[in-house]
This record gives C-alpha cells, structure tokens and sequence, in this order.
C-alpha cells in the first residue's frame, strides 16, 4: 500500500508542478508577451508606472485565478458526477447546471437588458443552482431516493427543456441572442469583473466537502446495497455529493461561463494517472482541470491573432480529439 | 472427417492468446461437456467452433469443411449457439421469442411457413413450454425461461447445438431439469450437442463426452471416468479431490478434499 | 395493423386537421372539410398554399425522424440512443451555420447544407469507432460524445464571428424550421424518406435478431456487423433526409420511440416492425403539433418548430421516466 500511495504523492506533485508552468506561461502569454523576470517582478515589486506591470495585475492575473478556481472545480465535479451515476460518461452538465445558468442569463438579458459581465456573472450562478435542485427533485430525491439513472434523465430532460426556452427567448429579442452567443462558449477574458473571491469561496466549500465524501462514494462504487452494507447512509451521500456538484459548477458557470468537455475530460485522465480511488481522483482531477483550461486559454490567446478564441471552444477542440483517441483505445468488445 | 473439429487451433484477442495449438474431435451424436477452470479459454473456443471468432490459426471445420469458407446462413442451419447471456427484447412472449429461432430458414420476404410453425411446435413440446406459449418471458422463472432458449435453438433445427454455462444461475433442480432436457434431445432426436458446464459431477452424470481444459489447452478428454481423475483435476484446477462412485449412477463424484 | 398502431395513426390524423384548421385564420369544421375536399372556399388557399404543404413536410419529416431514432434505439439496445449518438445534431448544426451564416457551398441551401453536415459527422464517427473489434455500440456512443463536443463549439465559435443579423438568422436555422415551406419541400422528403423507410422494413428480421445480443444473433445467421452498419446508415440517412427539409429539429428522434413503445405496450406486445411503424407515426405526430405551437404561442411570432419540439418534448420525456420508473423498468 505504501509503495502506490508514494507513487499517487508523486504523480500530485508532477501535476502541480506542470500545474505551476503552465500558470507562469498564462502570465507570460498574450498580445503583450512579458518575459519571466519581467512577470516575477510584477508580482513580488509591482510598479504602477510600467504598463506591463499593470496588464499583469490587472488583467492577467484575476484571469489566472478564475482559471484555476473554474478548471479545478470542473474537474472535481466530474469526478463526483461519475462517482454518484456510476456512469463513466456523466459530466456535471448533465445535472442541469449550463442549461440554468443559461436560462438565468438570457433571461436577464431579455427582460432587463442585462449585458455586462458582472451581473451575468451574477445570474449564472442561481440558475446554475436552480436547474440542479430542480434535477435533484425530478430525480425522485423523494420515495426510494435518486437513483442514478433517474438523475441522470431527469437531467438530460430538464437540460432539453431549458435549452429550448433560451432558443425561444433568443430568437424574440436579438439583444439576447447578442448577451448569448458570447457567453455561452465561454471566456476568462473579463474575469476581473466577476466575483472573483466569492467564487473561491463556494467552490472552495464545495471541494472540501468533496473531498469529506470520498470514502463514501468509494463504497457507493459497489452498488447500492453494498454501499449500504458498509455502513454508508446513501441518500445522505447522494445529497451531499450534489450539493458539492452545485457549489463547483456554479462557481465554475459564474466564473466562465459553460465550459464543456472539461468534467467529462479530467476525470478520465486522473484515473489513468491514479487509479479509481475517489479521493486521489478528486485531488488529480483539481489539478488536470486547471491545467488544461489554464493551457487552453493559452492557446486561444495566441491561435488567432490579433482576436482570441474563447476558452470554451479551445477546450473542445483540444479535448474532442484526445478523447476520441482515448476511446479508440479503451478495451470494450473483448471479455476480460 | 464428419462433425465438428478444431484443427491446431489458436485464438486470441487483440494480442492476447487464450487458446493456442488446440485441437479437438467433438464425436458426433453425443453429448459433450467442456469443463475447466475460470479463463481457461472454453468460452472462447466454444465461440470460435460457432464461427464467431476468426482463428488466427488453424481451423474449424464441419464436416471436412472450412467453418468460415461456408456462409454464414449455411452454417446457422447446421449449427446452433446458445450464448451465455442472451437478452429478450422488452415484452415479448415466448412463441414469439422462440419463432425467431427460424431465422436461418427464412427468406428476406418469406412469409411464415408451415414448416416454421412446425418447428416451434415441436420445440415448444420438447421443452414442455407449449402452454406458456403466449406468457411474456418476463413473466417466467428463471429455469423456464432457460428452457425457453433452448427452444429457440431447437427451434433452429441444426443437428449441433452448442451451450454457453446454460445451468449458470439456475439452483439445483434447474440444473437437473435442464440437462435432463438435453440428453433426453440427444437420445431422442440424436442432436449432438457441446455444452460448456462448471459443475463436475453433473457433467459427468450427463454428459457422454468430456473435454477438460486448462490454460487454452486440452488436459484430457474422454469418457467421465478417464477424465476426471484426481491427477487430472490437481493439473486443471489446482484442487485436491477425491473421486468416488456416485452412488445414484455410479458416475464420477468429486469430492473436494 | 394492430389496435396500438390504429390508435397512433388515429391520432395523427388529428394533428394533421388540427394543424391545418389552426393558424391566423381559424378554418371551421366545414371551410375545412370543403377546402380539404375541393380545394375552394375560404380555406382553399389556406390549405393548398399555405398550411397543406407545411404539414404534410412536417409529418413526413417528423416520420422520418422518429423511425431513425427507434432504429438508434433498437441496434445500441439503448432507449435514450438517437442519431445524435453519433454527432449527427452537431454536424448538421454546423453545416446549417456553415452554408447560412459563411456562404459556404454556395448554391446549397440551408438545410441541405445540415443535412450533408449531420451524415458528414455520423460518417466521420463511425470510421473513427471503426477498430479490429468492429463497430462495438459503446464505443460508438463514446466517439459520438466527443465529436458532438468538438463540433458543438465550433458552431458556438463561429456564432461569435458572425454579425448581428446573420447570426439571428442563422439561431433560426439551428433549431429548425418548417415556415415558408411548399409542396416541393413535401415532394422532396417523401421522395426520399418513403424509399428508404421500405429499405428499413426489409431489415426489420434483422433488427429482430440484433436485439436478441451479438452472439445469439450470429448463431441465428446474421452478419452482425454487417446488418449493425446498414441499419446505421438507414437511420442516418432518414434523419438527414428529415433535415434536408426542416433543419436540426431536435428531440423528435429521441422521443418517438420510447412514446411509441409505450403506447404499443399498452395495446399488446410490439414487434420490432410495429415500434419503427409507430414510431414514425408518433415523430410525425409530434412535428404537426409543435409546428402548430410554435406558430400560435407567441402572437405575431413566428417561433422555429425546433424550439416547440424542445418545450414540448422535455415534460413529455419527464412524465415518461416517471411512470417507467414506478413500473421498475428502469
């Protein structure tokens, strides 16, 4: 045990050290490249009069911070999802958290003109919030608890539902079809602007309590009854795990916006790295989720210059391919 | 050259090889249980002589002929497949499941003949369903619902009927009741039939015919007594095991020891 | 047919008068009876011009998206499966962005451009699940999800690249639509859809045996991957036939199926011949309505038929879990 133990520690530290380069190249990277020096000097003797010190603090760097608060919390909600369905394909979206957000934000932007980025930041995350209790409900959290598949219906169905009445709202007023379509591919450009402490907090709250219901989830792996078996109060688990699933993504909506693929994505690979444990995944998947949205945003910054290509559609398109790739790879027709 | 055989055959997946250089002589007109260890290759090589798996070497053949040089038609008319877990489609009654046994017999617009009806009666008789004939599968137990498949693979009228585990979750006198039914098949209509089975002593109570396996290999094959002999289940299962005389039929009993 | 079917096809062709008497002018019970049967009176432009050929391209459109759904449902034994298992929704969103919005394919209309987006993607995923196992049902779901992902956000990075106009036009393009259509629009879709729903037909034994398991299905003679990548290719080909006409109508193919099932159940026991059957007659149902919605929900609006199938679908799925549930189905 101690040897795989030290061999998960060491795959943490890599992680956070590749976690650690790729947060320097987001403060080096942009239409005004900063070199290394330059950006340490930024951020340990700052100079109000040097321009570059100012596109680093004031820009650079609340964008940081929101991609790693967002990044991290989408990658522990996907674990959670996957643990609580036992559906390897769920991703917190399916809980119905874009679809809210994005109801809340085209109907602000439909009734009230909403179309600054503070205050969608604002909408986003009771409507993410919202739509997941709503799922939770539909999902039967009464008579024999939620079970999996139900939620994960109940989801899907509430996600349909909410996507066709932001189709609808969109198409009767062009001003929230203008607030929409660039919101929903999401972005860490304004994050200054957003709610950047609060958000920490909530996701911070959500991923401890996470990381508290790790051995739980462990033993619901095995199925219901042996989860109960073991002495684990399953519905207890199963509510506790969406709220922490509510906290991250909201958090993650308000922050950025709908970021796809990424809950989906990071789970996957932080059980290759460390196994199927839930608690090393959780902690795998806080770091390969900023990582990867971190080096997206990254390369969106520089795909197309002089414009940027949203963080959203980076993340699908570098992620689409590795997953499709590791799916090729996956054994699935063979008997063991 | 009549019959099934496997001729120096080897089977894999992906590059993993599960059974390798085999080869084997199923007699015909008998009944034949293959036995061996978990992962010991005998669900795959029952696939391969069902023509689901493409040997990388070596060959199936029917009757002196390559199993993949004949069509696929051809060889579901001769041969049948009872697998392991097969699924009933939500709903569905049992003459309707079993009449989709005839699907090798039928054309592409071919209406339901009186041969097919044929067929399913008798296969309903055979195995004591025709009573619960118009009953939803899902509706009957598990044991009925065993013989129910085998309906639909008798229904397919091939002189080879070959079994995947079909005891596997049925209790005792399930298992009794199903492999009664198919040597009584064996004796009656002289259908020879391959069966893949777990229990020992029940293999040797019903079969005529054993091939025990180990590690994609043959260990032994034979009659019950040449088979299972203490020697052989060491080499097979690692099981230290006494074998005496059933004492209802004086066929082999392993005894753990 | 049975009573299951009757009772489908009976409640279609009261969608069918229901969508051609509702509208901005209400039609009567006689205007319509007396335009329907010659064509005069104060319905008869009504019908001939204006609503005939929106319905008729609905229902067969709708027909044709719901069979293609129940083959998806029926090949990957999945009751949730639809075309856009194997991104066809996302590339037939983009190729309609791509065509409205970019001018790409010029000549091409807007919907044919989605349906050569949707079978371009459906193609595109099946060679890529392609391994030596052969088409594996998981393994097409999996490869489906992430080219849906991929092409999903490139239609959302394209909408951010298009000015205010063309992008509005181009939203309405996305859900699909059934305005402005004309009896070419209904010539179209029938020549195209009816050949291969027969086509469908005559694979129905093989459906039957491909629901039975991979093994069973071999043992009985079938060429199980041969039969899975024909049926596969039906059902793409019927949902692009529908897009062609309409556009992206979501929800129609993952709905029909399990709607149609239900209501067979209820009568008897269903085949799989009678689940495609009904299935088309229950997409084509749903089509008409949600047309008729969209156009009499909002006054003065005219909404796309795809937002209504939505609004409408997702308490109708919800309400179908439900009761599945209750009866431990799921």
């Amino acid at each position: 045990m101690t040897g795989l133990h030290a061999r998960t520690a060491l795959t943490l530290a890599a992680l956070a050290a590749a976690l650690a380069g790729a947060a320097l190249l987001a403060l080096m990277v942009g239409t005004r490249p900063l070199a290394p020096a330059q950006a340490w000097a930024a951020l340990v003797q700052p100079d109000a009069a040097d321009p570059a010190h100012v596109v680093l603090r004031q820009l650079r760097l609340p964008r940081l911070a929101a991609g790693l608060v967002a990044g991290a919390a989408l990658g522990m909600a996907g674990v959670l999802m996957q643990a609580v369905t036992r559906n390897p394909l769920a991703e917190p979206g399916l809980l119905g958290v874009n679809a809210g957000a994005s109801f809340a934000v085209v109907l602000g932007a439909f009734l009230f003109g909403v179309n600054d980025s503070a205050a969608l930041s604002a909408l986003a995350f009771p409507g993410a919030a919202l739509a997941a209790a709503a799922v939770f409900v539909l999902g039967g959290a009464g008579r024999g608890g939620a079970g999996p598949v139900r939620l994960t219906l109940a989801g899907a169905a509430l996600t349909a539902l909410l996507m066709s009445l932001v189709g609808a709202l969109v198409l009767v007023r062009t001003e929230a079809l203008e607030v929409w379509r660039f919101w929903v591919v999401g972005s860490l450009a304004d994050a200054g602007s957003r709610p950047l402490a609060m958000m920490a907090m909530v996701a911070l709250a959500g991923g401890l309590l996470a990381l508290a219901l790790g051995a739980a989830l462990d033993a619901l792996a095995l199925g219901e009854e042996a989860a109960r078996s073991l002495g684990a109060r399953t519905g207890w688990v199963r509510a506790g795990t969406l709220a922490a699933v509510t906290a991250l993504c909201g958090a993650a909506v308000s922050l950025a916006g709908p970021v796809a693929f990424l809950g989906l994505m990071a789970p996957h690979l932080a059980r290759a790295l460390v196994g199927p444990g839930v608690r090393p995944m959780l902690l795998a998947a806080g770091l390969i989720g900023p990582l990867v949205l971190l080096l997206a945003d990254v390369a969106g910054r520089v795909a197309l210059p002089p414009g940027e290509v949203r963080v959203g559609v980076m993340t699908a398109l570098l992620g689409g391919p590795v997953f499709i790739l590791v799916a090729r790879r996956m054994r699935l027709g063979a008997p063991a | 050259m009549t019959g099934l055989r496997a001729e120096n055959l080897t089977l894999a997946y992906d590059r993993r090889i599960v059974v390798e250089g085999l080869t084997l002589a199923l007699p015909a007109g008998r009944v034949t249980a293959i036995l061996g260890p978990n992962g010991c290759g005998k669900s795959t090589l029952l696939k391969a002589l069902a023509r689901l798996i493409r040997p990388q070497a070596g060959r199936v053949t029917l009757d002196g002929e390559d199993i993949h040089a004949l069509p696929t038609r051809a060889v579901a008319r001769r041969l049948g497949l009872l697998p392991q877990a097969p699924i009933a489609p939500e709903g569905i009654t049992v003459g309707d499941l079993v009449a989709r046994g005839r699907a090798p017999w039928r054309g592409l617009l071919a209406g339901w003949s009186a041969a097919d009806e044929a067929a399913r009666a008798a296969a309903l008789a055979a195995t004591g369903l025709t009573d619960l004939a118009a009953r939803p599968v899902a509706d009957l137990s598990g044991g009925q619902r065993q013989r129910v498949w085998i309906a639909l693979a008798l229904a397919q009228q091939t002189e080879h009927l070959l079994l995947d585990e079909p005891t596997t979750w049925l209790d005792l006198p399930h298992q009794i009741e199903v492999l009664a039914l198919l040597r009584r098949l064996n004796r009656e209509q002289g259908r020879s039939i391959v069966t893949v089975l777990h229990d020992l002593s029940l293999a040797a109570r019903f079969a005529d015919h054993l091939v025990l396996m180990a590690a994609g290999r043959v260990l032994a094959e034979g009659t019950p007594e040449e088979v299972l002999t203490p020697g052989a289940l060491e080499d097979a299962f690692g099981l230290r095991a006494l074998v005496i005389a059933d004492p209802v039929t004086g066929t082999p009993l392993v005894v753990p020891a | 047919m049975s009573r299951g079917l009757s009772l489908l096809a009976a409640a279609l062709l009261l969608a069918c008068l229901l969508g051609l008497a509702v509208g901005e002018v209400l039609l009567g019970p006689a205007d319509l009876w007396r335009g329907l049967l010659t064509g005069e009176g104060p319905g008869g432009f009504t019908l001939r011009v204006l609503r005939g050929p929106r319905v008729a391209t609905g229902a067969l459109a709708g027909a044709a998206l719901g069979m293609s759904g129940a083959i998806f449902q029926s090949v990957l034994r999945n009751p949730l499966a639809a075309p856009d298992v194997m991104g066809f929704t996302a590339g037939a969103g983009l190729g309609a962005l791509a065509v409205a919005g970019f001018g790409a394919g010029a000549g091409l209309s807007v919907t044919l451009g989605a349906a050569a987006g949707g079978a371009g993607a459906a193609v595109a995923v099946a060679l890529l699940a392609l391994t030596r196992e052969g088409l594996v049902p998981l393994r097409l779901v999996l490869v489906g999800i992430g080219a849906g992902f991929t092409l999903t956000a490139l239609t959302g990075f394209a909408m951010t690249r298009l000015p205010g106009p063309e992008a509005m036009e181009a939203q309405r393009w996305l859900s699909g639509s059934l305005a402005a259509r004309t009896w070419g629009h209904a010539g179209q879709i029938a020549l195209t859809a009816l050949p291969l729903a027969l086509l469908t037909a005559a694979l129905v034994p093989a459906l039957a045996l491909l629901e039975m398991g991979d093994d069973l299905a071999a043992g009985l003679g079938l060429r199980v991957q041969r039969a899975r990548a024909g049926l596969a290719a039906l059902g793409v080909a019927l949902a692009a036939a529908a897009v062609a006409v309409a556009g992206p109508v979501p929800f129609i193919a993952l709905m029909a199926g399990p709607l149609a099932r239900g209501a067979l159940r209820r009568a008897g026991t269903a085949g799989p011949g009678a689940v495609l059957a009904g299935a088309a007659l229950t997409g084509a149902t749903i089509a008409v309505l949600a047309d008729l919605a969209a156009r009499a929900a909002v006054p003065g609006v005219q909404l796309p038929l795809g937002v209504m199938t939505g609004i409408l679908g997702a308490p109708c799925l919800l309400w179908l879990l439900t009761r599945e549930m209750e009866r431990g189905g799921l």
